[in-house]
């Protein structure tokens, strides 16, 4: 049971980063960053505005949204065409950059979102409430993103610039607009998975960093911008997360996240999903 | 009495080949020497003052040893991701295994750092050989490589987290000379003042550079310049890739192993995540990024600049984090608007002086 919880959250942290790597083939290290600023957007409005929490969270998602659709147009559509690490340095810069910020306005102090909330019996299991809000919003979002990829032209247009840029382009599909949409949806659900997490545990403006290694894992073991791939990967490292730190001594439990991740990138690197089909 | 119009001229055609030197991607010997030159006075040039400015307001000589230990691993990575094109994000690995290996060894078997250090450093080349031949066999390219070797960089981590006899997550403080049968000087590596510091580190910045620059100036530095440009080209051209691909990644790990040793002897105690965290990588490949990619100057001029900007910045607003939010805009910029680096800038400045001298000379030939 917990390692469904903390694979169902692992996966929705990875997810927008699944996103922008399937559609635009950007390894988006700013996803911790966006990650961290989700967190402190709720924890802003929660602990200095006194409003509830919840609001947090479609105000994270909404900000980054825009903030990474912003990003993308101003600093990763001029190196798009570029060696493919100016792209991949464009976002280490945004992610020491948020982090750095977010710790000047916050600072280090980790924090403690006190929402109040109890536990209630699942199927025989107490799972705390904030656990499970979590996990509720994360499956509706994940259900939300599919649908907008397979059901709506957007998503068309976007699934279509994962398959081929330059096909899609050619068909009529606006490509850079494209990547201003799907550079926010992926920032916007970094913001909605860190607004989440601080439901769930404390946290710092590191914890970014953390959490931006892991869905690094799951998203490359599931399968690049695969959305079932993405859940698949999370599951695999949730219940490698639990059932290595049972098994094995202290925190060995991430070698073995690590050896995995390792020997998927060596052996199949599309991941277990992936295919040709993309996002 | 020399005429001053003729000695202009020539302290000008001396300062434009000097900037051509640093500027171009090709380096050259000149370029080479001032640049060790230069940092060789450096210390002292700290307490001269002009009109009551001086460098030492700005600098101190601890500041210099940090520089120029990142220097070093900038210049280690150079080799691997600016001369071969293997870009890797995952170099804390052997700058972490260079740190803990004196120190491990000195505290454990009384082993002597300098010992230490080649051990640590051969080590950190075996570990790039296991990654190298993992990775080059089944053939990880690009982004995948970069994901490959923080994987590998990530898992030293957290092994080292784990293992009790090196002090765990908290790590342990580094013995005195006393624990390996010496005392405080050049034989122990340790030294009761800074500057004898700046003086070994800038040594093995001059072995670690001069390697860099003889691989680059070879015939070697030619088939890595061609793997770099076009892999399947190079193998078309009968370059045996993988076995070139594994040595410059191999000699590149050892030469960053050299910059942790420095970091490890220098700094008072060592724990698992100041030198194999994520971060590690960046502070590694920042110098050499901002600096110029693939030049032999860049690593060193851009630790420099970092270093400085980040100084100049603390200086006039005492903020927390202010260095990194530093480094991220000047990451920025560099990448977006002269992606040659700031070695690059020099080139604009020789190129400026070129400019000078033919518009010079056309003028004087129209007066005739």
């Amino acid at each position: 049971m917990l390692g469904l919880l903390l694979g169902g959250i692992y996966a929705f942290v990875a997810l927008g980063l699944a996103v922008i790597f399937g559609v635009m083939d950007v390894i988006n290290v700013a996803h911790g960053g966006f990650v961290v600023v989700g967190m402190y957007t709720v924890w802003f409005v929660a602990d200095s505005l006194g409003y509830p929490p919840y609001l947090g969270i479609p105000l994270a998602a909404a900000g980054l949204f825009a903030g990474g659709a912003l990003i993308q147009r101003t600093t990763i559509a001029p190196v798009m065409e570029g060696p493919e690490e100016n792209k991949f340095l464009v976002t280490v810069a945004f992610l020491v950059l948020l982090v750095a910020l977010v710790e000047m306005q916050f600072s280090a102090t980790p924090r403690q979102l006190d929402v109040g909330l109890g536990s209630t019996a699942v199927g025989g299991v107490y799972v705390l409430e904030g656990q499970l809000f979590a996990l509720t919003v994360a499956a509706v979002t994940f259900a939300a993103v599919w649908v907008l990829l397979h059901r709506t032209d957007v998503g068309r247009a976007i699934r279509g610039t994962a398959d081929n840029r330059l096909g899609a382009a050619y068909a009529g599909v606006d490509v850079r607009r494209v990547d201003y949409i799907t550079f926010g949806l992926g920032a916007a659900l970094a913001g909605l998975a860190g607004g989440l997490i601080t439901f769930i545990q404390p946290f710092d403006p590191y914890l970014g960093n953390e959490y931006l290694t892991i869905a690094f894992v799951v998203v490359v073991l599931g399968g690049l911008g695969s959305i079932p791939g993405t859940l698949l990967g999370g599951l695999i490292v949730g219940m490698l997360h639990v059932f290595g730190s049972f098994y094995l001594p202290g925190t060995y439990y991430n070698v073995l996240i690590m050896l995995v991740f390792i020997v998927v990138l060596l052996v199949k690197p599309t991941g277990l999903l992936g295919s040709e089909h993309r996002a | 009495m020399p005429d001053p119009a003729g000695l202009t001229a020539r302290l000008r055609s001396l300062l434009a080949r000097l900037t051509a030197s640093w500027g171009s991607r090709e380096s050259s010997v000149p370029a080479l020497v001032a640049t060790l030159g230069l940092l060789a006075v450096l210390p002292v040039a700290l307490d001269v003052s002009v009109l009551g400015l001086s460098l030492g307001g700005l600098l101190s000589v601890h500041l210099l040893v940090v520089t120029l230990i990142w220097a070093i691993a900038a210049q280690g990575w150079n080799l691997a991701a600016g001369l071969t094109g293997e870009f890797s994000f995952g170099h804390a690995a052997f700058f972490g295994l260079g740190a803990y290996a004196p120190l491990v060894l000195a505290r454990e078997f009384a082993v002597n750092p300098w010992l230490g250090t080649v051990i640590g450093a051969v080590l950190a080349a075996g570990y790039a050989l296991v990654v190298g031949v993992l990775s080059f066999r089944y053939n990880v390219r690009g982004s995948y490589f970069a994901l490959i070797t923080l994987a590998f960089a990530e898992l030293l981590l957290h092994v080292f987290v784990n293992v009790e006899r090196f002090g765990a997550a908290s790590g342990f403080v580094k013995p005195l000379p006393g624990a390996y049968g010496t005392d405080f000087g050049l034989a122990a590596f340790q030294f009761r003042e800074t500057l004898p510091y700046y003086y070994v580190t800038l040594g093995f910045l001059g072995v670690v550079t001069l390697v860099v620059f003889a691989i680059k100036r070879a015939r070697l530095g030619l088939y890595l310049a061609a793997i770099r440009d076009n892999e399947d080209g190079a193998t078309a051209s009968g370059i045996p890739l993988v076995r070139y691909k594994l040595f410059a990644f191999a000699v590149s790990a050892f030469l960053t192993a050299l910059a942790g040793a420095c970091w490890a002897m220098y700094f008072t105690s060592i724990r698992p995540r100041v030198v194999f965290g994520v971060l590690v990588n960046l502070d590694i490949l920042l110098p050499a990024v901002i600096g110029g990619l693939g030049t032999v100057v860049g690593p060193i001029a851009g630790s420099f600049v970092l270093t400085v900007v980040s100084e100049l910045a603390r200086q006039s607003v005492d903020l927390p984090r202010l260095q990194t939010v530093v480094y991220g805009i000047l990451l920025l910029v560099v990448v977006l608007k002269s992606p040659g680096g700031v070695v690059s800038l020099f080139g604009r400045v020789s190129d400026w002086f070129e400019e000078r001298r033919t518009y010079a000379e056309s003028r004087s030939v129209s007066d005739d």
